[in-house]
């Protein structure tokens, strides 16, 4: 080849690497620092293809995007010494790179400084208050003050935390024991109570239809005896009305009719006179 | 070079979708001259050289890269182009042209997709069902209840993209962010309500308040994400416990049982009582009818003999007298003794002996 066409090569490629070297992109999702010898020269807030003066200055890309962090879980005491495992997250943004840049330097810093900052306010924070407060319609109310707490500090960073929240917030595994028998026994008195009344209501049917059985049987019983009373008083006054026609022949003719009836029968052994009544013809009349 | 620097050295792309270098490589002149120039003296055996080859191979070339714009976006995505990294356009559907690389690329979310995040458990499948071989996970399924108990839920959460540009642009990690505020989002409402409703009546109101919480949660992120329903997959109580509240449960059933059983008594006693009631009744009736007729029998008979009687009396009466004692008589032992004859002395008398053959016979 040629020595022009080296040469011609060579420009080409020189001038391609300057003007790489001249453009830089930034997305939609970032935003972007130009920074000469360490000072930071301009914010590139929106996207597109940018300029920079080349191999001078250099371009630092961060992100625009809302950044999640996630905090782990953290032992707090409540204000009634009530302990409690927090486990939180956040989300924040970078919303002043500049200043970002010069206090943090990087994502990854500023994570460390996020999440020693929500630990020490969630502390602050919930070891102000009763552990019921958690549990309650003040969670939210709680969560926006450690956010707010947080912000305050981090807007030194150049970052505006747009959220801290709360993922779970239980008791530690031995208090969750004393929870797990305190539900027990709670369901065990429920279930024995309502066997009891199971019994109680049986025992009170049970004994309802014992009561109208005694009294259906005991009215019958008085029923019955009016009835039969009322038989022998008819019939004693129908006997009384016949024989009290001639008293004297009812004695006899009743006795007559007993001594058929009592007497009689063959076991009946019976020492006669021969002066008797009876017999008065069997002896020759003295 | 300044082409990557804008990764910052990362190895994540700004959308977290691995390097961004897939695609056509940036051209490098002095490769692309070289590759050119082997390429056209293989094919041509050499002879030809010169400027004519290299042409036609640059030709070739960008007419190639040119073609590299062409793409495709399926119905359910949508294209959102970027020029430069700056959004530019949104195109629909179908076959779409876009600047080749480096100047113009595309992202193609999946907006009408509904995704599913699953809290509490994992699901074997991708499906829309709860797979058999779901996994319970207790660290995020247990929580505390507004008063002070634990409680077992799995959810799943439905979303889908609302905004394309929100969602791709606005957050980093938008399903890690619809995870944790669902999780953050139950564990809120759940630690407003007591464990009796969380586990019935409130259900429905639960899934209500935690979609509600997590849409305004996200909207505040302005995550471009659409909450579509919160299902709650299970509400148990622990499962150190459950064994107590089937207890329970067995117990409401015993109490049904107990009561029934002494229905079923009374049931059957009342009736019965009543059964003997008006037997006794009965039988009083019967009596009164047959004393008061017996009465009224004997009476007219006596009536009737007296009548006679009074006709003829000391006849009947001897005759009655006799025949009486005739029938008395008739079936007895008899012992006729004159005293006379005894001469005063009292005779002795084997009375059980008599008896004895009384009875013998």
């Amino acid at each position: 080849m040629k020595p022009g066409g080296i040469a011609l090569i060579v420009v080409l490629v020189v001038a391609g690497i300057t003007a790489f070297n001249s453009f830089f992109v930034v997305s939609e999702a970032e935003q972007a620092l130009v920074v000469q010898f360490g000072n930071v020269k301009e914010q590139v807030r929106e996207p597109g293809l940018k300029l920079k003066i080349p191999f001078v200055q250099e371009v630092h890309i961060l992100d625009k995007r809302i950044l999640d962090l996630d905090v782990p879980a953290e032992e707090v005491i409540a204000s009634d010494q009530k302990r409690l495992v927090v486990d939180a997250f956040a989300r924040f943004k970078i919303i002043e790179p500049k200043q970002f840049y010069i206090t943090v330097f990087n994502e990854e810093v500023a994570r460390q400084r996020l999440q020693s900052l929500i630990n020490a306010n969630l502390r602050r924070v919930l070891g102000n208050v009763e552990f019921s407060a958690v549990l309650s319609e003040q969670r939210a109310v709680l969560m926006q003050r450690i956010r707010d707490l947080v912000n305050t500090e981090a807007q030194g960073f150049g970052i505006n935390v747009v959220d801290v929240r709360i993922r779970r917030a239980d008791l530690p595994e031995e208090n969750s024991q004393a929870i797990y028998q305190r539900m027990e026994t709670e369901r065990k008195q429920e279930a024995q109570q309502y066997r009891a009344q199971g019994a109680e209501e049986a025992q009170r049917i049970r004994a309802n239809a014992d009561r109208q059985r005694t009294v259906l049987l005991s009215e019958a019983r008085r029923q019955a005896q009016i009835l039969r009373g009322e038989g022998d008083a008819q019939a004693t006054k129908i006997y009384a009305d016949a024989y009290g026609l001639d008293p004297q022949f009812f004695e006899f003719y009743r006795s007559m009719e007993a001594y058929r009836q009592a007497l009689g029968k063959q076991d009946t052994t019976m020492v006669l006179s021969p002066k008797s009544e009876f017999l008065k013809f069997l002896a020759p009349v003295q | 070079m300044p082409w990557q620097n804008q990764n910052g050295g990362k190895d994540r792309g700004p959308w977290g979708q691995g390097p961004q270098n897939r695609g056509p490589q940036p051209p490098n002149i002095e490769d692309l001259f070289k590759r050119g120039q082997d390429r056209f003296r293989g094919t041509f055996g050499g002879g030809f050289g010169g400027k004519r080859g290299i042409t036609v191979v640059v030709a070739v070339l960008v007419a190639l890269w040119l073609f590299s714009g062409f793409y495709r976006v399926e119905s359910d995505q949508q294209g959102v182009v970027l020029r430069f990294g700056k959004w530019t356009e949104t195109t629909a559907p179908g076959l779409n042209y876009h600047l080749p690389y480096p100047i113009e690329t595309v992202l193609k979310p999946r907006v009408t997709r509904i995704n599913r995040v699953d809290v509490g458990f994992r699901s074997g499948g991708n499906d829309f069902t709860r797979g058999s071989a779901a996994r319970d996970l207790p660290e995020e399924s247990l929580m505390l209840t507004g008063d002070e108990n634990i409680i077992d839920i799995d959810f799943t959460v439905f979303w889908e993209i609302k905004d394309a540009g929100m969602f791709l642009f606005n957050i980093q990690d938008p399903e890690g962010s619809v995870k944790a505020v669902s999780e953050s989002a139950m564990r809120e409402v759940i630690g407003k309500m007591p464990l009796q409703m969380a586990l019935t009546a409130g259900r429905s109101d639960v899934q209500e308040e935690t979609k509600q919480l997590i849409q305004q949660t996200l909207d505040s992120y302005g995550a471009g994400i659409l909450v579509r329903e919160v299902n709650l997959q299970g509400v148990d109580p622990p499962r150190a416990v459950i064994d107590a509240f089937r207890d329970v449960q067995a117990a409401r059933a015993d109490q049904e049982s107990a009561k029934n059983q002494a229905e079923a008594y009374a049931n059957d006693v009342i009736p019965k009582a009543r059964g003997e009631a008006a037997r006794i009744e009965q039988e009083a009736e019967a009596y009164k009818a047959q004393v008061i007729n017996d009465a009224e029998g004997e009476a007219s008979r006596f009536r009737a003999v007296l009548k006679e009687y009074e006709a003829a009396k000391d006849v009947t009466r001897t005759r009655i007298y006799l025949e009486t004692m005739q029938d008395v008589l008739q079936g007895m032992d008899k012992v006729i003794m004159d005293e006379n004859a005894t001469g005063g002395v009292v005779p002795y008398m084997a009375l059980p002996e008599l008896k004895k053959q009384g009875g013998g016979q």
